[in-house]
């Protein structure tokens, strides 16, 4: 009978083990949906990154309204990289860049509007995340007003399909 | 909740079987003509699970067929549809499979009595087919809207072969009725996986798990023993 006992004892431990996976919860550090990030680089030197003053970034719906992205928030600190989400609804995001943000007053400093165009791709990541998108063939495209402060940017990577490295440079 | 309850109530039988077996006094030289037939019966918690679980439906008949004092040949065939979801993907499989292989009786029976606590293993294989019937892209940042799609797309033609091993109690509790319960350790040998999507329930199998290729179950079988001749051991 000893064996039975074991097995037993086997099958329980097995199924505690089992019981207490979990596979039912999207883990933080699971590969998701990648942001978009922007790094800032100084047009002068452009090896160097240079930090934008007061900087906040917000996106633009369709009906031109802010959409403010809850975790960056309003910055005031000087920041030289920012990590964007892309809407996965539409094959572009519009997005503004403001220079110069103060207290909590949206006609301060100086907006910059960018338009990135990208291609959708689905892909399945586990039974608790279900589907991310991944963006390709991506495109920049900077609104050009009387008095931008952005003045080049380049692509690094044409697919955003990790946060690992910066996709884009922003030079001004 | 059930699964623990299932295994306490499981690993009792187990011990009060066990405690009883320990008082045996060796049976004396009179000779009982123990029964030798074909035993088919079903899975009641399957039927009783597709009643209370809207998410569930699913039947199993099984059988053995005993060869010698100890050992049976056994399988069981069943169909199974299960839909799992949760808040980003929802999904439901369905289909069928069979299992064969052999039960080992270890139980020392009491006089005149034919019960079993065994050990078996079997190989099961099923053929299902996966529907997904919604997802929501996942993003760890929600400022811009929720993208939740209703797919319907299916998934068919897929298939797994597993290998399982048992153990289980088999009871008589009135003349030729029994009623058993069973523990499976599942692990899976080969599957065909769909693209872009993975194999979340296999019928026969049941969920899988994303640290491996195990799994387990539980069957609660009542059955019917069809007795075909006896023989004294």
């Amino acid at each position: 009978m000893s064996s039975i006992k074991k097995i037993v004892a086997i099958l329980l431990l097995i199924s505690v083990f089992i019981s207490c996976e979990k596979d039912d919860i999207c883990a933080s550090e699971t590969g998701t949906t990648p942001k978009l990030i922007l790094r800032f680089y100084d047009i002068s030197d452009q090896e160097e990154t240079k930090a934008v003053p007061n900087l906040l970034v917000y996106g633009v719906n369709d009906l031109s309204d802010r959409v403010l992205f809850d975790h960056i928030g309003l910055t005031a600190s000087n920041t030289d990289s920012i990590a964007i989400p892309l809407r996965t609804d539409f094959n572009l995001t519009r997005f503004a860049v403001h220079q110069d943000f103060e207290g909590d007053d949206f006609e301060s400093g100086n907006i910059d509007i960018i338009t990135v165009n990208y291609e959708r791709e689905e892909v399945y990541v586990s039974r608790a995340c279900g589907y991310k998108d991944i963006f390709n063939n991506l495109t920049l495209n900077l609104e050009t007003d009387f008095d931008n402060w952005v003045i080049n940017s380049e692509i690094l990577n044409t697919t955003v399909n990790n946060e690992t490295t910066a996709h884009v440079k922003i030079f001004h | 909740m059930l699964r623990y309850s299932i295994s306490t109530l499981f690993i009792m039988l187990i011990c009060s079987m066990t405690l009883a077996q320990n008082d045996t006094t060796p049976a004396d030289s009179i000779k009982y003509a123990q029964k030798y037939g074909l035993r088919l019966g079903g899975d009641v918690s399957k039927l009783a699970r597709s009643f209370l679980d809207d998410d569930y439906s699913g039947s199993e008949i099984n059988g053995d067929y005993r060869l010698s004092k100890d050992l049976y040949i056994a399988g069981e065939i069943g169909f199974e549809e299960f839909t799992t979801s949760n808040d980003f993907l929802n999904s439901t499989a369905n289909g069928s499979y069979f299992k064969g292989g052999v039960d080992y009786n270890m139980y020392q029976n009491w006089f005149g009595m034919e019960n079993m606590i065994y050990a078996g293993f079997r190989v099961g294989a099923s053929t299902f087919k996966q529907t997904i019937n919604s997802y929501t892209l996942y993003q760890t940042n929600q400022s811009w809207p929720q993208t939740t799609i209703n797919s319907g797309q299916e998934f068919s033609g897929l298939n797994a072969i597993w290998g399982e091993l048992l153990i289980g109690i088999k009871a008589e509790v009135l003349n030729n009725i029994y009623f058993g319960i069973n523990a499976q350790l599942k692990g899976r040998v080969t599957e065909k996986e769909p693209s872009n999507f993975e194999n979340i329930y296999i019928p026969g199998f049941g969920r899988t798990y994303d640290s491996g290729k195990f799994g387990i179950g539980f069957g609660y079988n009542i059955s019917y023993l069809i007795p075909l001749y006896k023989k004294d051991q």
